[in-house]
C-alpha cells in the first residue's frame, strides 16, 4: 500500500495564505514608501512657500538710501519664518558687489548665486553641518548709485519638515496597516470559503463506505467538476474491475460445481466398503477434503451473490423469524448427528425488519452452518429475539467459542482459527456482509456458562406491514 | 418404490441412480427434460429428482407442468445455478424440497426418504399436546413452550407414541415393535438410547418422561399435582 497523503504537503489554505500575506506585505512597504515620499514633498512644498516668501519680503526690504544699499529686514519676514518652531533661521543679504551686506558671512547657496536669477529656487543644503534648505531671492537694482543685483539667501533647518513628514507618514503607515489587516482578514475568510468545497468533497469521499462505488454526488463548484468528474471516472473503473471480478468468482465456481457434484458421486459410488484399514483412512480424507471443497464453492457463490444483492435488491419488510426459520431448516442437514440438541426459539410478536430476504437467510445459514461445523458439541439454539428498535438472530451453540481476541478476525474472508483445523472460510464474511448491507452488525457474545453465542443484529421495521 | 431421476451430467445421475437401488427402490432414469416430462404425464412415482439445466426442458418448466396437471408428486429440485432466487423460485413453482450442487449423497437419500415418507403416510393435520410439549405431525415438529425442538425420525416416532396416551406406561418391546417395525433389527438398548436422547431434547419442559422400572415408559405432563 502507498502512504494515503504525503503529510508534509503544506495545505492549500496554508499555501494560499502565505502567498497573500507576502504579496500585501509587499503591497505595505510599497505604499509606506510612496506616502513617506509624498509627504516629504508635501511638507517640503509648504514649508518653501514660507521660506521663499519670507526671502522675497526681505528682498522686497531693500532699499537704496543716499546711494547706499540699506537692510531693513521685515519683522514680518521672521515672524512668518518663526511658525516653524524649533527650526533655526539663518540668512544672508548680499549686495551688487557681492559683498554681505548683513547676516551670516559663510551662508552660500549649493549653485552659483547668479545661475538663476529670475528664478526663485530652493535647494538642499548644508549649513554649520546641518541640513538646510536654501532659498534664494533676487532683486534687481536700477538706482544710478547702486545697479545691479542684489541677493537675499535664507535657509532653514530641517526639523519641522522632518516632523510633518514624520507625522503624515505615520497616519498613511496606519491607514495602510489597517486596510492590510483587513484584505488579509478577508481574503483568509475567503479562501477558506472557497476551500468549503474541497474540504466537503474529501468528507464525503472518506466517510463513504469502501463497498460503495457508485458516483460521488456532492455539489461542488465548477472548478471542482473535473477532479469529481476523475474520482468517479475511477470508482467507475473499479467498480467495473470489481464486477468482473466477482462474476468471475461466481462462474469460476459454478464452473466448478458441476464437476465436483460428478467428483462426490463418484467417491459415493466407490463405497468404503472393500476397503482396507489404510484405504479406507485415505477414503474418508478424500471425502471430508471434497466436501469441505464443496463447502467452500457454495460459499464463494454465496458471497458473491450477497455482495450482488446488496447493491442492486429493494429492501422490503420481512418476517425474520419467517426468514430465520426458512435458515434453520435449510442449514440443519437431516443426516445431522442425533445426538446434538436443536432448537429454535422465536417471539410470539412478529418482528419485522426491512431486507432481502435471500440475502438475510444466506447469512444466517452460514451463521448456523459456522456453529454446527466448529462450534457445536451437545447444543445449539438458534433464537429470534426484539428490543424496541432492534430485532435479533441469536445463535448459541455449547462449543469452546472464538476468543475475544480473534473476534475481528473471524469476520475477515478465510479467517483460520488454531482450534480448527482449515479455514473457516467466508461464513462470517458473508453474514458481515449481509448485516452491514442492511444497518446492521454481526457481533459476538462471549462464552458463559451456557455457550458461545453469535448475534445478527438488524434495524426493527417500524411501518405497516402490508 | 418407484422414483424418476432427472439429471443430464452421466456420473451424477450413475451416483444416484445406484444409491437409491441400493437401498431397494426402483429408479427410472432420464437425461432429456422433454422425454421426462411425457413420461411423468402417464407413470406414477412415490418422488421426482429433477435437476435444473436440462436439455430439451428445463427443471422448472417440468415442475410448472407437473404441478399444472393436479399432481402432488413430492419433488426434490437440484440446482447447481448461481443464484440462489433459484431455490426460492423453486418452493415458489411447488418443489417439496431442493439441494445445492453439489450436494452430500446421505443428505440427498436422507431427505428423499422424509418426502416419501409424508407423502405415503397421509397424516391429517393434527397437533398433540402433552403439558408444554406439542407435536405437529403434519409439518413433523415439536415444540417446547415457545422453544422448536429439532428431533430425529425414530425420536419423533417415539415421541408421538408416548404422546398419544400420556400416562400410559410402554413396555420396551412394545415401543420396539412401534418404532422399528418387525423387519429392522434393533434391541431394547435402542430404545434406551433413543429414550436418552429425548429426554435430553426436550430439556426444560414441564412434561417428561418417566422411567417406570421393571415395567417400561410413560410421559408425565408435569401439570398434575
Amino acid at each position: 500500500m502507498r502512504p494515503e497523503i504525503i503529510k508534509n504537503e503544506p495545505s492549500l489554505f496554508g499555501r494560499l495564505a502565505r502567498r497573500i500575506s507576502v504579496v500585501l506585505f509587499i503591497g505595505a512597504a510599497l505604499l509606506v514608501t510612496a506616502a513617506w515620499y509624498y509627504a516629504e514633498t508635501a511638507a517640503n512644498k509648504a514649508y518653501d512657500r514660507l521660506l521663499v516668501g519670507a526671502a522675497l519680503q526681505m528682498a522686497e526690504s531693500l532699499s537704496v538710501e543716499d546711494g547706499t544699499l540699506t537692510a531693513r529686514l521685515p519683522t514680518s519676514a521672521f515672524e512668518l519664518l518663526g511658525l516653524a518652531e524649533r527650526d533655526r533661521i539663518f540668512y544672508r543679504v548680499i549686495d551688487t558687489k557681492g559683498q554681505t551686506l548683513t547676516g551670516y558671512d559663510d551662508l552660500k547657496t549649493p549653485s552659483p548665486l547668479d545661475s538663476a536669477r529670475n528664478v526663485l529656487s530652493v535647494e538642499e543644503g548644508v549649513y554649520k553641518g546641518e541640513p538646510v534648505r536654501i532659498a534664494r531671492a533676487t532683486r534687481v537694482l536700477a538706482d544710478p548709485a547702486v545697479s545691479g543685483h542684489a541677493y537675499v539667501i535664507v535657509a532653514q533647518t530641517n526639523e519641522a519638515r522632518l516632523a510633518l513628514t514624520r507625522e503624515l507618514t505615520l497616519r498613511a503607515t496606519i491607514l495602510v496597516f489597517v486596510m492590510s489587516l483587513l484584505a488579509f482578514v478577508g481574503a483568509m475568510l475567503a479562501i477558506r470559503y472557497a476551500l468549503q468545497p474541497v474540504e466537503r468533497l474529501g468528507t464525503a469521499v472518506r466517510r463513504r463506505d469502501p463497498h460503495d462505488l457508485t458516483p460521488v454526488t456532492v455539489d461542488v463548484p465548477r472548478e471542482l467538476d473535473p477532479f469529481v468528474g476523475s474520482i468517479n471516472h475511477f470508482m467507475g473503473r473499479l467498480n467495473e474491475r470489481v464486477d468482473l471480478l466477482q462474476r468471475f468468482i461466481a462462474d469460476a465456481a459454478h464452473q466448478i460445481r458441476t464437476p465436483l457434484t460428478a467428483l462426490t458421486a463418484q467417491i459415493d459410488l466407490l463405497g468404503a466398503g472393500k476397503l482396507d484399514k489404510a484405504g479406507r483412512q485415505h477414503f474418508n480424507r478424500v471425502k471430508e477434503r471434497t466436501s469441505e471443497l464443496a463447502r467452500l464453492t457454495n460459499q464463494l457463490l454465496s458471497h458473491a451473490m450477497v455482495i450482488h444483492r446488496a447493491d442492486s435488491v429493494q429492501l422490503e419488510p420481512i418476517s425474520l423469524v419467517d426468514v430465520a426459520r426458512r435458515a434453520y431448516r435449510a442449514a440443519i442437514p437431516i443426516t445431522v448427528d442425533p445426538d446434538i440438541v436443536i432448537s429454535f426459539e422465536a417471539p410470539d410478536d412478529r418482528p419485522f425488519v426491512l431486507g432481502d430476504a435471500v440475502s438475510l437467510r444466506e447469512a444466517i445459514v452460514n451463521v448456523i452452518d459456522n456453529a454446527l461445523r466448529h462450534g457445536t458439541d451437545q447444543r445449539l439454539e438458534v433464537r429470534v429475539r426484539a428490543s424496541d428498535t432492534q430485532a435479533f438472530v441469536e445463535v448459541e451453540d455449547d462449543g469452546p467459542g472464538i476468543p475475544p481476541e480473534s473476534w475481528e478476525k473471524a469476520t475477515q474472508r478465510f479467517a483460520t482459527s488454531k482450534s480448527h483445523e482449515g479455514s473457516s472460510g467466508l461464513g462470517f464474511a458473508i453474514a458481515q456482509e449481509v448485516a452491514s448491507a442492511h444497518g446492521g452488525t454481526l457481533s459476538f457474545r462471549a462464552r458463559d456458562e451456557r455457550g458461545f453465542t453469535v448475534v445478527l443484529t438488524l434495524p426493527l421495521f417500524k411501518g405497516v406491514v402490508k | 418404490m418407484r422414483i424418476l431421476l432427472v439429471e443430464d451430467t452421466h456420473d451424477v445421475g450413475e451416483a444416484i441412480a445406484k444409491r437409491f437401488e441400493a437401498t431397494g427402490h426402483a429408479v427410472d432414469w432420464e437425461t432429456n427434460g422433454r422425454d421426462a416430462a411425457e413420461i411423468i404425464d402417464f407413470t406414477e412415482y412415490a418422488l421426482i429428482i429433477l435437476d435444473v439445466m436440462l436439455p430439451g426442458m428445463d427443471g422448472f418448466e417440468i415442475l410448472k407442468r407437473i404441478r399444472k396437471s393436479g399432481n402432488a408428486v413430492p419433488v426434490l429440485i437440484l440446482t447447481a445455478r448461481s443464484e440462489i432466487d433459484d431455490r426460492v423460485g423453486a418452493l415458489d413453482l411447488g418443489a417439496d424440497d431442493y439441494l445445492v450442487k453439489p450436494f452430500d449423497f446421505r443428505e440427498l437419500e436422507a431427505r428423499a426418504r422424509v418426502l416419501m415418507r409424508r407423502h405415503t403416510g397421509g397424516e391429517a393435520t393434527n397437533l398433540i399436546k402433552c403439558g408444554d410439549i406439542a407435536v405437529d405431525r403434519a409439518a413433523r415438529s415439536v415444540h417446547v413452550g415457545k422453544r422448536e425442538v429439532q428431533l430425529k425420525r425414530r425420536e419423533l416416532t417415539l415421541l408421538e407414541v408416548l404422546v398419544a396416551r400420556p400416562g400410559r406406561v410402554f413396555s420396551k418391546d412394545e415401543l420396539l415393535d412401534q418404532i422399528f417395525g418387525f423387519d429392522e433389527a434393533a434391541n431394547a438398548n435402542a430404545i434406551e438410547l433413543y429414550i436418552g436422547r429425548l429426554r435430553k431434547k426436550l430439556e426444560g419442559a414441564k412434561a417428561h418422561i418417566v422411567t417406570v422400572r421393571g415395567l417400561g415408559y410413560q410421559l408425565v405432563s408435569g401439570d398434575a399435582p
